[in-house]
């Protein structure tokens, strides 16, 4: 029964969880250039990071150890300082976007320019980190993020056609602006598959004590939850598509994304969507700052776990203080939050094999997964489109911002 | 005498990239600005169906003025652009539409319904179609 509860929980709160700054945006922008046509990157993306978690919560099951964990012992201190960097400086970017997301969203209701917000919402941040356990974090910021579903109920009443919707999951080639198409192609899977959800996963498997007998429920909730939660990134760019495609409005701001649902529910749309853009935002932050402890902590040998008081994990307490510190700085140096946003799920994409392809390996050491290991051709599938998506995004970045 | 031909033919070929780059690049501010405009209208359809709240629509007003001044920055980057007729042509419009956006903030602000209706019929760049 409390297995049970516990799958219910999980997947209602990934759903919750699933869109953020990465996701609206990029989603937003897909469908108001192209229609529903970038459907298909979402549903490749999503399935992709239910595969990649799935195996992750495996990983944590059998072994006792998250990703980062993991990969230090099986592959030493000095080869894993160069996916630790990668994924710092992602990370770091990252949150500093969404921080500035989160911003916007308030701005959105207070009409204070969203500079001001950065300091309190970084410390609002700061303050769950140090006082909910992670059960409490998770769980809380799971489900305030079903506001999100907003957009699925959004999309349902604009009535789509079926069959256009079913023919976008066929990836096809744009009839304009090509570059563009494969620049936001590659965001929304940057947006999507986030590395750090990968050690975010594992560590949480493990401060909630999952054990192999539990695998089922790993598998159940990375499965539902992260596909329902693909659903609410679909249920964004069909939105987008239905509402502002139609009237050439090609989102460059969240004040410009924010008319999408205005059609739906009226003199609510505005606040909606502010309290999505905020929740979705801010949930992400404090996840992106704990597992900046988690992966810190977890590489150098330190005591973590947002269960233990802060004082018996003082080195883990200090790392994620010190990465909210530096990205409440980027922050504050005035990048406009949605192409911060953009340009950090693009190089996401470039940093993914640095990060996936180690993972790889370790679902297929008996060491670490014994019997449960992955099959050959998943992983070669996986690690080929991780590869080929990092060398598209490697092509499409210089194109989308030097001109192409 | 071949030699020549060559560098006739390469020069050639050089000023068509050249000219075609331009080009992209002004349809690509041309497009940008028409998203614009298309954004203030939408903006200000919202605010005058009763839909959005007078902050928000100075919000995101003010957030689309930012967007044109951006956009005229990069249009008046390269002095090649603005020697164009059509970049000239874009350029103007850009700073009728900044104008007219300035204008509607303020009429949204004194709650004017009927001058930010007759503004929304002076956008100056909107889509073809």
């Amino acid at each position: 029964m409390s297995a049970i509860a516990d799958l219910l929980l999980g997947v209602i709160t990934s759903i919750g969880g699933f869109v953020e700054a990465g996701s609206i945006s990029t989603a937003a922008q897909a469908g108001s250039e192209f229609g529903f046509q970038l459907l298909w990157a979402i549903a490749a993306a999503t399935i992709v990071l239910a595969l990649l978690v799935e195996m992750s919560g495996r990983l944590a099951a059998v072994s006792r150890r998250s990703v980062a964990a993991a990969v230090r012992e099986r592959f030493g201190i000095h080869f894993h300082a160069v996916p630790l960097t990668a994924e710092f400086f992602i990370d770091v970017l990252l949150l500093a976007a969404e921080i500035g997301g989160a911003a916007v969203a308030v701005k959105l209701l207070t009409a204070i320019g969203f500079q001001w917000w950065i300091v309190p919402i970084g410390l609002l941040a700061w303050l769950v980190l140090w006082l909910l356990g992670f059960s409490g974090i998770e769980y809380g910021l799971g489900l305030l993020g079903l506001a999100t579903l907003s957009f699925v109920y959004a999309a349902w009443q604009l009535g789509p056609d079926v069959g256009d919707i079913r023919a976008a999951f066929v990836p096809s080639l744009p009839t304009h602006h090509p570059t563009r198409y494969a620049f936001l192609a590659v965001s929304i899977v940057g947006a999507t598959v986030s590395p750090y959800l990968l050690n975010f996963y594992s560590s949480g498997a493990i401060e909630e004590d999952m054990n192999e007998s539990e695998l089922w429920v790993n598998r159940a909730t990375a499965y539902l939850g992260i596909c329902f939660g693909g659903i609410v990134s679909m249920g964004v760019l069909v939105t987008s598509a239905m509402v502002l495609g139609p009237k050439h409005v090609i989102v460059d701001s969240y004040e410009q994304a924010a008319l999408m649902l205005v059609p739906v529910f009226k003199t609510w749309a505005v606040p909606i969507f502010a309290a999505s853009l905020g929740i979705g935002c801010f949930g992400a932050a404090v996840e992106l700052s704990l597992n900046a402890g988690y992966v810190f902590s977890q590489a150098f040998g330190w005591a973590w776990g947002a269960n233990k008081p802060r004082r018996d994990a003082a080195r883990f307490t200090t790392a994620f203080t010190c990465v909210l510190v530096v990205s409440i700085l980027i922050a504050l140096l005035g990048f406009d939050p949605l192409r911060l946003t953009l340009f950090s799920v693009a190089l996401t994409v470039v940093i993914m094999p640095i990060v996936v392809l180690p993972f790889l390996v370790l679902m297929n050491d008996e060491d670490f997964v014994k019997q449960h290991k992955s099959t050959a051709i998943g992983d070669g599938v996986l690690a080929a489109l991780v590869i080929l998506g990092a060398i598209m995004a490697v092509v499409v970045i210089p194109l989308e911002y030097f001109g192409g | 005498m071949r030699s020549r031909i060559a560098f006739a033919l390469a020069a050639l070929a050089l000023a068509a990239t050249a000219c075609t780059s331009q080009n992209a690049a002004l349809q690509q501010h041309q497009e940008k600005l028409e998203s614009l405009g298309s954004s203030t209208a939408a903006i200000a359809d919202a605010w005058l169906g009763g839909n959005t709240s007078d902050r928000y629509t100075r919000t995101a007003l003010e957030q689309i003025y930012r967007l044109i001044e951006q956009e005229r920055a990069r249009l008046a980057a390269t002095p090649d652009a603005l020697a164009s007729s059509r970049g000239a042509h874009l350029s103007e419009t850009a700073e009728r539409l900044s104008r007219l956006v300035a204008v509607m903030i303020h009429d949204v602000g004194r709650g004017d319904a009927p001058a930010v209706r007759q503004r929304v019929t002076q956008i100056p760049i909107r889509p073809q179609s």
